[in-house]
């Protein structure tokens, strides 16, 4: 008896109790780096707590089909699942998921530990926590750092432009860069102009690099104007100019690769591609791609769209207690940490300060401050549905048959109307 | 000379329409032999040749388990869907059972985007407790397998095999006897294109198999849809994936060979 | 119909219901699974259902039907989708019959011509398309690359607005024609032999043996190929999703892309369920025209 109450005061106090019984959870992920670096670390939880998991990993294009008819019933299939931004607005409006606040406050974790821009896209909703960020996928401008230090690009850029070839400080002399390396048979640039969510991802790191917000604080649209026509002409520009043909209709696998056969200078797209290009089975420019945040308007700035996974409760869930005990080990320090070593993409700063994980990675410190100087697209309701008619607008838009004016006016449109049927616009 | 021509024109025909159908195969063999970096040179290259991606598939993927289940559920289906729509179609064309608005009914449901049926659906297989398992599934391409091959069926039980059935029925056989013993083979064609056309529907259906599978019952296109991620598309491993997937079509060549005569034409039963 | 019940004979009573009898287990297991969800769809489609409060709180009527009828976006769609569904089932259907004639008078390497044209068939619409995005990369694809060693400039498969619902339209009859031939080549196969000697006898040609016997014959197979294919067709999805999405631009969004969206990405269930039933009112009308056309001509 005595025995019994020791063995349990030590695990409470090692900040776990071990549960009644063993049970099984079920966990949808996509398939992304990241869904595999948990998957190596899984077998120490099943160790710990005797749960077993069962993770399933399906295409993130189908993955949203798959959750909605598992939300909307009582009781689903699956007991902890990863929500990606796009969804938060309309997984919480609907209430499916659980709350997290006092699953926190009960065992102390420490939330304030996430950058800040994540908790907001993908942790907290009007003040109720729901997910714990899981990985980052903000966007970031790739770019070969071989082209601008050759000294012969170097001494033609400067003649041309008056001014230094180095990694671009602002918008407009990325702009130059763009069309400077379009000569030759390269490209200065390459585009994910797919609809919908490749190109809208896309565009808004250039709608931000041209100095624009989505929205102010009260969600009026502050996108239709010089700035936001500045940003679709510069993308039309991109892919019909400085762009290999055909990007208009390219997805981001066949910009990555574009890229990574050495066919242009530079992309814009998810950190997590920084890691592929290093791989000798993917690219043919190992260690000549760099990251950075993308440039903004003047040099303190950046331009980077924000993106990121998190972790969930379904209300649906049929463990939830367990699922807790998931999350709360899968995004504990050691454990965030390890998988970051992996190669994960971390989204608390003390995994990103860790010395071990910037020896082994040096541009850990380039995607904190691209985080740090990230925007957040807007987050409601209709997120998926504001994506389909930036996807639907832009795309018509790079095809020429709608002016840039004519695209953001019908934006504009819809995006008022999606806000006001959320109730954010009044 | 004619005749000669008229002899060597279909195979004129068919060697042309196979490599149109089998040139794009081969580069799915060839990039499944290399690596995403070697598929996408231009111009060409060899490049490094090995069998990772086939190694890949049955390591770093379940694709054991979903060919499996695909099979299994697609066999099972087409087991059940055959006969069923046998006597289906065979009832439509003999009796006209139900009449027009039966037929048109029976369709009537496919003509529905899938899209809409899943919520539906999904809440019935919950109740009823087959959520992710293979008897859903199962149930689920019967109801897109059956309509279809009906439909397709209908036509082989019209005309003159009517004629012989009563003929057969005046000398005393039985309906039954009169449906399996005449009917039946007179439409075997019909019964080999329906048997492969049900077993198609199953194999390739995505849509009810990703919202009713779950992690041991997915099925082979939602599990290589998979290998299309948010990192991009794992093509090498992708292409290795349906070459294997392909090889079974050659294991039913002698059953092809056998059974692909020419129907028994109504003079060979008299 | 009431009026011939009483003049039914003995007979005719035990065919009808043996025929019953017969369609019984199809006909359970539809009602049993179907029934359901075509009803849900129909009572949705009266209601404001959509996923963020999925109730039937809200009698809409004819609301749905009426927004959805009046959105320029779902008729562009409507008409893209029946420029498609013609091209290619028309397409799919000359050259598949083209194909089946040859191969119904074939006997040497049959098998293995029919086995090498079940290979599409067996793979996954969204592998097909995962596939084929590969072959016609516009810089690093093999097709254009093709194209450029006899001296044409690379073509923009998919990111021209013009080019693209061709480039699908060519893919899917990779992929689907060999549907038609199965099909087709069963009918073929099933054709009686008399009508052939008899004509032989005559001397004729065998370009009228085709006209004048194969095509009459062929005619209810021909027409039910079509339907099924025209059916498939009309919800073409995976390949729009993974191909086009329905770029670029609007140039290929397709009706069952449309309603997809409609329902899981603007969540409105009740909106794409009218979606759904003025497009089954479409199909069912021409299913309808068809089957009578069939009939009249027998």
């Amino acid at each position: 008896m005595i025995t019994r109450r020791v063995l349990l005061g030590s695990a409470l106090a090692i900040g776990f109790a071990f549960p009644a019984y063993a049970e099984t959870l079920n966990v949808l992920m996509e398939g992304v780096p990241d869904t595999e670096f948990v998957k190596q670390v899984l077998p120490e939880f099943e160790a710990a707590t005797g749960h077993k998991v069962n993770l399933e990993v399906v295409n993130y294009a189908e993955m949203h089909t798959k959750l909605v008819p598992q939300l909307v019933a009582p009781k689903g299939s699956y007991s902890v699942i990863v929500v990606d931004f796009y969804w938060v607005g309309e997984f919480t409006k609907a209430g499916w998921l659980q709350p997290l606040d006092d699953r926190i406050k009960a065992d102390n974790v420490d939330t304030s530990v996430y950058i800040p821009a994540l908790m907001d896209l993908v942790g907290k909703v009007d003040g109720v926590t729901y997910m714990l960020p899981f990985y980052n996928y903000a966007m970031g401008l790739t770019y070969r750092t071989d082209l601008l230090a050759d000294p012969k690009n170097q001494e033609a850029f400067k003649a041309k432009y008056g001014m230094d070839l180095q990694p671009p400080k602002t918008w407009d002399e990325y702009l130059k860069q763009m069309e400077f390396f379009t000569r030759d048979g390269m490209h200065g640039v390459v585009n994910q102009g797919l609809r919908p969510d490749p190109i809208a991802m896309e565009w808004s790191n250039y709608l931000f690099a041209n100095g624009a917000e989505y929205h102010d604080a009260n969600w009026n649209p502050t996108f239709n104007n010089e700035k936001g026509v500045k940003a679709v002409q510069q993308y039309a520009d991109a892919i019909d100019k400085y762009g290999p043909v055909g990007s208009a209709s390219f997805s981001f696998d066949e910009a990555f690769n574009v890229m990574a056969q050495g066919k242009a200078y530079s992309y814009i797209t998810y950190n997590f591609f920084r890691t592929a290009y290093d791989d000798p089975s993917k690219s043919s420019v190992v260690g000549k791609v760099e990251i950075m945040p993308v440039p903004g308007p003047t040099a303190d700035t950046g331009g980077s769209l924000n993106g990121a996974w998190g972790w969930a409760i379904p209300k649906s869930s049929p463990n939830p207690d367990a699922a807790w005990e998931f999350i709360k080990w899968v995004e504990s320090p050691e454990i965030a940490k390890k998988r970051a070593l992996l190669g994960g993409s971390p989204t608390r700063t003390d995994v990103f300060e860790d010395p071990e994980l910037n020896q082994k990675y040096p541009y850990a410190q380039a995607l904190k401050s691209m985080l740090l100087t990230s925007h957040n697209f807007p987050v409601f309701t209709y997120t998926p549905q504001l994506v389909e008619v930036l996807g639907r607008e832009l795309s018509l838009a790079v095809a020429g048959e709608k002016s840039a004016q004519d695209a953001l006016t019908q934006i504009e449109k819809e995006f008022v109307d999606l806000a006001k049927k959320d109730g954010k616009l009044k | 000379m004619k005749r000669l021509a008229r002899s060597i024109a279909p195979h004129l025909v068919l060697v042309v329409f196979s490599a149109i159908i089998v040139l794009p195969l081969l580069w799915v063999v060839r990039v499944s032999l290399t690596d995403k970096l070697t598929a996408y040179k231009i111009p060409p290259e060899i490049g490094s040749i090995g069998s990772m991606n086939y190694s890949a598939i049955f390591t770093s993927y379940p694709f054991t388990t979903w060919f499996f289940n695909s099979l299994i559920v697609a066999l099972i289906t087409t087991m059940i869907a055959l006969p069923l729509a046998t006597a289906l179609a065979y009832v439509f064309a003999r009796w006209n059972t139900g009449g027009v608005a039966l037929r048109l009914g029976v369709l009537a449901s496919q003509m529905l985007p899938p899209i809409i049926l899943v919520l539906p659906l999904f809440a019935m297989f919950l109740m009823a407790g087959l959520m992710q398992s293979r008897i859903s599934l199962i149930i689920a391409h019967l109801t897109i397998c059956l309509p279809f091959l009906s439909w397709m069926l209908v036509s082989f039980f019209e005309g003159d095999v009517a004629r012989l059935e009563e003929a057969a029925r005046v000398d005393g056989a039985t309906r039954w006897q009169a449906f399996i013993k005449i009917a039946v083979p007179v439409a075997a064609p019909g019964l080999l294109a329906a048997g492969l056309l049900g077993f198609i529907l199953s194999w390739n259906e995505f849509l009810f198999a990703l919202v009713l599978s779950g992690p041991d019952t997915q099925t082979l296109p939602v599990g290589l849809a998979g290998l299309e991620t948010h990192a991009g598309v794992e093509i090498a491993p992708l292409a290795a994936a349906t070459v294997v997937s392909l090889l079974p079509v050659f294991l039913l060549l002698p059953f092809l060979r056998k059974h692909l005569i020419k129907g028994l034409s109504l003079g060979a039963l008299k | 119909m009431i009026e011939s019940a009483h003049a039914l004979t003995l007979t005719d009573r035990r065919d009808r219901r043996f025929g019953w009898l017969m369609a019984s287990p199809s006909l359970a297991l539809l009602f049993l699974v179907i029934l359901f969800p075509v009803f849900w769809a129909f009572y949705t489609s009266l209601h404001d259902y959509t996923l963020i409060s999925p109730n039937f709180d809200t009698f809409t009527g004819s609301a749905n039907f009426i927004k959805a009828a009046e959105d320029g976006q779902f008729r562009h769609s409507l008409w893209l989708t029946t420029f498609f569904v013609v091209a290619v089932v028309l397409l799919e259907f000359l050259l598949g019959f083209l194909v089946a004639l040859a191969l119904n008078k074939v006997e040497r390497f049959k098998a293995i011509y029919y086995a090498i044209l079940l290979c599409p068939l067996l793979m996954n619409p969204v592998i097909v398309g995962l596939i084929w995005r590969m072959f016609l990369h516009p810089n690093l694809g093999i097709v254009n690359y093709l194209l450029s060693v006899v001296g044409i400039a690379p073509v923009n498969w998919l990111g021209s607005t013009k080019i693209a619902i061709w480039t699908v339209i060519m893919v899917d009859i990779w992929h689907q024609v060999s549907f038609m031939i199965v099909l087709l080549l069963a009918g073929l196969s099933a054709l009686p032999r008399e009508p052939y000697e008899a004509a032989r006898v005559d001397g004729a040609s065998p370009l009228q043996c085709f006209w004048r016997i194969t095509v009459p014959l062929m005619r209810p197979v021909i027409i039910v190929t079509l339907l099924i294919r025209l059916i498939f067709a009309v919800k073409t999805y995976d390949l729009i999703y993974i191909m086009t999405r329905g770029g670029p631009g609007i140039s290929t969004d397709f009706i069952s892309y449309f309603i997809y969206r409609t329902a899981f990405v603007s969540l409105n269930i009740g909106e794409a369920s009218a979606m759904s039933i003025i497009l089954l009112g479409i199909i069912l009308a021409l299913t309808v025209y068809l089957y009578r056309y069939m009939r009249s001509l027998t």
